[in-house]
């Protein structure tokens, strides 16, 4: 019956915890999740903020005028800022969609006469209105502000991108998918183009390389644009040593995925075969400790090169040619001559085929390794327990002197020296050891009663 | 070695009579310890090299500059190294021309059937130890595993060292090949020294013949029963050392 009654409690104190413990993960899960709901949609703040606000205007009575294709402002420069805003293409942006009317954006628009607005040009107008994105898009906003295109602005540049120059004002695209919340195929294939509109230069280069040929030519979506190695909206300055110490590990984030690789027939070890070499090890080791200092050694995109990566077959410029690869070694070693770009295993693991000198080197040393340590090893483990087993058996301190020194030294007559117990009666203790000056000389056998000749001989030569 | 009971005339000395014979030369004993020194500071300054992606190591190379300070050092010590290697073939060479070589130190036949009878000793099917001359099969092990692996670490070393310059001769794989060798080399010749080597002089018995130059009595009938046989019967017909002469 205790018993009973006790097993009964335990089980009941059991349940409690479990329960508990259930509860408390559920919790704090659904808190978890809360707040990172809450971040992704930071657009929610807005409704409660507008509706504090005046009552909202409708789109209509602003396009009554902003309709009109011939309004526009001539700003205190001269300037000609257009106040046209087309209401088909509008209500087609992601903005109209949804449903956001103008004073949301324009807040203090609501009533007319407008007040003055004091823009001195129409960059001025952009970098002024821009602000506005902050209101209900303050993560992508906030990660702009570490841009390099923050800091140039900063700088006093104005032209540097602001949100409306890659994502226009009136006419936002849906760029992501609401659901998965990844980059649309299509706003993929545009990215370069909305880059080219500053970096021309660059988008030229890239429109050469591999990966910028399939994206426009054959828009294939596997291939990186623009953001996919400089970022999206904190855009980080790429000419840092930090940048280049990282970018291995830029380029291996697609080129290790054997899924996207295995497609295109390309090798996964790239980054393995780089960090095994010494200029990768000299790389990585660096870009783990101290990620901001500067290397001499080449990155992926010093040999591929940086935009205009070119496929290695190319027989243009594609570095499975040496010709090709030596101009790059040259940057750095210029005394390299024909054979040289051969000392780089071009991401090749050594096999028979490849690299069979490196390779039979390796082979050589698996053999010999195993049998030469194994060999030593085994042969003195034996001595130890052999010594060992001479001790304990005979229980005498070195292992032979007894039976040893009898039998196989001559019995000590037919010599030029008499048994040293013949010499004993001499004189005082002999040095254990002597002081090295003393070597050479006489051994320090101090015996005044005739020193065998003989170990004078052979002491005055040291003897081989 | 051998201690003689109290003497009559003065009852309190004991004497104590230690015969010592010579082995190694004075420039055979510096050259031993140039190469011990040269061949330390070439392991401690190569090993963190080699395991770089080790935390150890990288508290040794923590920049840029001391990576370059650990070659520079690194690169002496292969000089030095060189030196000698330089010194002591051209010594040989000096000797042989002069027919003065001792060969005491080249591998024989004998030295394989020694090993063979000391393994026999060591399992218990003999009953004694080989007797051996100057050089025992195990210090010529020694030496020639050494010398084997100097010529391999020096000559992998340069290859890589001034790798434009070598590949104006050799095909570009020489240089991978090289720094493989290398790589694996030093560990094998570590562990051999840490093995083999400071097993026999150190555990076996504690030899410092190549810093003192001698040896005495009783380690001269224990470990080169041969050599101290021919000494004490012919004295004068060894008269030839390792070293030169002028």
């Amino acid at each position: 019956m205790r018993r009973d009654r006790k097993l009964r409690l335990t089980y009941l104190f059991c349940m409690i915890i479990i329960c508990s413990l259930f509860i408390v993960i559920f919790g704090t899960s659904v808190v978890y999740a809360a707040t990172r709901e809450h971040e992704n949609q930071n657009l929610s703040q807005v409704a409660p903020d507008l509706s504090n606000a005046a009552p909202i205007v409708s789109n209509e009575a602003c396009l009554e005028c902003h309709g009109k294709p011939e309004l526009s402002l001539t700003l205190s420069n001269g300037d000609i800022l257009d106040l046209y805003v087309n209401p088909d293409n509008y209500e087609a942006s992601i903005h109209g969609k949804d449903g956001y009317a103008c004073v949301q954006c324009h807040t203090d628009l609501g009533n007319y006469p407008h007040p003055a607005f004091p823009a001195s040009d129409l960059r001025d107008v952009t970098l002024q209105l821009t602000k506005v994105c902050d209101r209900c898009h303050s993560g992508e906003y906030n990660r702009t502000m570490d841009s390099v295109h923050a800091a140039a602005q900063t700088a006093g540049m104005r032209e540097a991108a602001v949100c409306t120059d890659c994502h226009g004002s009136h006419y936002v695209r849906q760029l992501t998918d609401p659901g998965t919340n990844l980059l649309l195929p299509n706003a993929r294939l545009d990215i370069p183009i909305t880059c080219s509109r500053c970096h021309f230069a660059i988008y030229q280069k890239y429109r050469s390389s591999v990966h910028g040929a399939a994206l426009t030519e054959e828009s294939n979506t596997d291939v990186p644009t623009c953001i996919d190695c400089h970022g999206v909206h904190n855009i980080e300055n790429p000419t840092t040593n930090a940048f280049l110490l990282n970018s291995p590990l830029l380029c291996a984030s697609c080129h290790t995925d054997p899924e996207l690789m295995d497609k295109y027939g390309i090798s996964t070890n790239v980054l393995n075969t780089y960090v095994a070499d010494f200029h990768g090890t000299t790389v990585t080791l660096f870009e783990k400790q101290s990620p901001d200092s500067q290397t001499n050694k080449p990155v992926c995109y010093d040999c591929h090169g940086v935009h205009a990566i070119s496929r290695v077959t190319d027989p243009k410029s594609g570095i499975e040619m040496q010709q090709n690869l030596l101009v790059r070694c040259k940057a750095c070693h210029p005394d390299a001559t024909t054979n040289f770009p051969g000392a780089w295993m071009s991401h090749y693991i050594p096999s028979p085929e490849h690299y069979s000198m490196v390779y039979y080197v390796n082979l050589f040393y698996k053999f010999f390794i195993p049998v030469v340590l194994g060999g030593m090893v085994a042969l003195v483990g034996l001595d130890v327990g052999h010594s060992v087993y001479v001790k304990t058996r005979r229980g005498k301190r070195p292992p032979k002197p007894p039976p040893q020194a009898e039998t196989t030294s001559p019995p000590e007559s037919p010599m030029p020296f008499p048994p040293s117990e013949s010499l004993s009666p001499s004189v005082s203790e002999a040095p254990s050891k002597p002081p090295p000056s003393e070597i050479l000389s006489p051994p320090p056998t101090e015996v005044p009663i005739q020193p065998p000749p003989s170990v004078e001989d052979s002491a005055e030569e040291p003897h081989e | 070695m051998s201690q003689s009971k109290s003497d009559p005339s003065s009852s309190t000395s004991r004497v104590k009579l230690l015969r010592t014979f010579p082995r190694f030369s004075v420039s055979q004993r510096w050259e031993h310890a140039i190469l011990l020194l040269s061949i330390a500071t070439l392991l401690l300054t190569g090993l963190p090299q080699k395991y770089r992606t080790a935390v150890w190591s990288q508290t040794i190379i923590s920049s840029l500059d001391r990576l370059a300070t650990i070659q520079l050092i690194h690169r002496v010590a292969a000089l030095v190294l060189t030196g000698l290697v330089l010194y002591h073939l051209g010594k040989a060479i000096f000797l042989m021309a002069r027919r003065k070589l001792p060969g005491d130190m080249l591998p024989t036949l004998q030295d394989v059937k020694d090993a063979w009878n000391m393994l026999l000793y060591l399992i218990y099917f003999k009953k004694q130890k080989p007797a051996f001359g100057k050089y025992n099969f195990e210090q010529k092990v020694t030496y020639w595993f050494l010398f084997f692996a100097i010529g391999i670490m020096l000559i992998s070393g340069y290859i890589m060292w001034f790798p434009e310059v070598i590949t104006r001769i050799l095909p570009g794989g020489a240089i991978p090949a090289a720094i493989m060798a290398h790589s694996t080399e030093a560990i094998v010749t570590t562990i051999f020294i840490v093995l083999w080597h400071f097993y026999h002089v150190h555990f076996e018995r504690l030899n410092l013949s190549i810093f003192s130059g001698w040896l005495n009595e009783e380690d001269m009938r224990t470990y080169h029963d041969l050599e101290y046989n021919q000494l004490v019967r012919e004295p004068r017909s060894n008269e030839s050392s390792g070293d030169m002469k002028l």
